[in-house]
């Protein structure tokens, strides 16, 4: 019943699951079976507005910052080394309580001291996102990233947006190779 | 601006009465993300009475091809990577120069080395194409290329056609796979 995204592909979360509300986005990988440091990955969630930036710092949530000011979105925690089946971080929405001014909520993923540890996404296996409906847990969309990301260490996995009255789902999939201040500063943030 | 869905035809003299000339805007924001840039180009395809390209090689106006023979249809020139305001391609076409063998007019969008570069509409931001009466910039048609596409790399998105001696206007919105040298080909051109 869920449905599998390609890279750009977009759907409506609200016509595939009516009345969908809180959701959780589960992001996932492959622990590293080779030698060498484990692959740390960060996911984080920056809430824009309709120029595609934060409105403040608060709006980008991460380890460090766990809800949102007006509690819509909270991220559960990090996982060191993507140890564990299914989803390795998550992030829980409640899109009814999402500011009106936030018109996307973006979903990134960074792999944590990438450059000292030498590594980037062409070395992570099946990284993966996925929505799941909290009230009936059933995933509503997946987008697995098959690609190489040969120079990206920094990465928008996905983005929840406002299209018409809705919420939709976008598979993103691009990144960059400048870590989390390339990240940052797209969103219009300092990364400090 | 007539809300225009896939299929939709309209009559140009009656919508935009007076009007002879129209243009195809197409635009698209600059890749941000790392990768080669999105570059998107806007073609037409001038056809006969019998659906055969008027002029072979001659009828498709494009980034190689700036002008028909005619002068009816008219590119402003190929933008590789979306950088500025606005449209970033357009086609003009101009009623009274077109050539007399000129019935129909297919406007097509497409990804420059879509398939080498991975990409295709979903990953552009905001990328779109329009028909504007010339000189308006009120569109009588318009798709939201990046929504509506997303996982397409080519569309064929109207066609200028006459009928009964009146020009109309047909929203297409086809996706096909293979990009402009496929669409080409299947009108036997190379």
């Amino acid at each position: 019943m869920s449905i599998s995204l390609s890279k750009g592909g977009n759907i409506s979360l609200s016509k595939e699951s009516p009345g969908i509300k809180q959701i959780r986005i589960g992001l996932g990988w492959d622990p590293r079976v080779t030698t060498g440091n484990d692959f740390d990955l960060d996911a984080s969630v920056f809430l824009v507005n309709s120029e595609g930036k934060c409105r403040n710092d608060k709006d980008f949530i991460f380890y460090n910052n766990l809800k949102s000011a007006e509690g819509s979105v909270e991220h559960t925690g990090d996982n060191l080394t993507g140890e564990g089946e299914g989803d390795d971080e998550v992030i829980k929405v409640d899109l009814s309580k999402v500011p009106a001014d936030v018109d996307k909520i973006a979903v990134t993923v960074t792999i944590h001291d990438s450059a000292a540890r030498g590594q980037n996404f062409g070395q992570v296996e099946n990284a993966f996102a996925r929505v799941i409906n909290e009230d009936n847990n059933q995933e509503v969309v997946r987008y697995d990233l098959s690609e190489d990301y040969s120079i990206e260490d920094a990465m928008i996995f996905c983005e929840l947006y406002r299209n018409n009255g809705e919420w939709k789902f976008r598979a993103i999939g691009q990144g960059f190779s400048g870590g989390l201040g390339d990240l940052a500063s797209k969103y219009g943030l300092n990364a400090s | 601006m007539i809300d225009l869905s896939k299929g939709s035809r309209i009559n140009l003299s009656k919508e935009a009465p007076g009007a002879t000339k129209f243009t195809l805007g197409m635009g698209w924001d600059t890749r941000i993300t790392d990768g080669a840039s999105f570059d998107l180009d806007a073609s037409a395809l001038l056809l006969d009475t019998n659906e055969k390209p008027v002029g072979d090689t001659a009828s498709l106006v494009f980034y190689s091809q700036l002008s028909s023979p005619c002068g009816g249809v008219e590119s402003s020139g190929d933008n590789r990577t979306g950088e500025g305001e606005g449209d970033d391609e357009t086609i003009t076409v101009d009623l009274e120069k077109l050539n007399a063998d000129v019935a129909k007019i297919i406007l097509v969008v497409t990804i420059h080395e879509a398939d080498a570069r991975g990409q295709n509409f979903g990953m552009v931001n905001n990328a779109f194409v329009r028909v504007l009466k010339d000189g308006s910039n009120d569109p009588v048609a318009r798709y939201d290329l990046s929504e509506d596409y997303s996982t397409e790399t080519a569309v064929i998105f109207g066609e200028i056609y006459k009928k009964d001696d009146t020009w109309r206007f047909a929203a297409k919105g086809d996706g096909f796979a293979g990009g402009l040298a496929a669409f080409l080909t299947g009108y036997g051109l190379n």
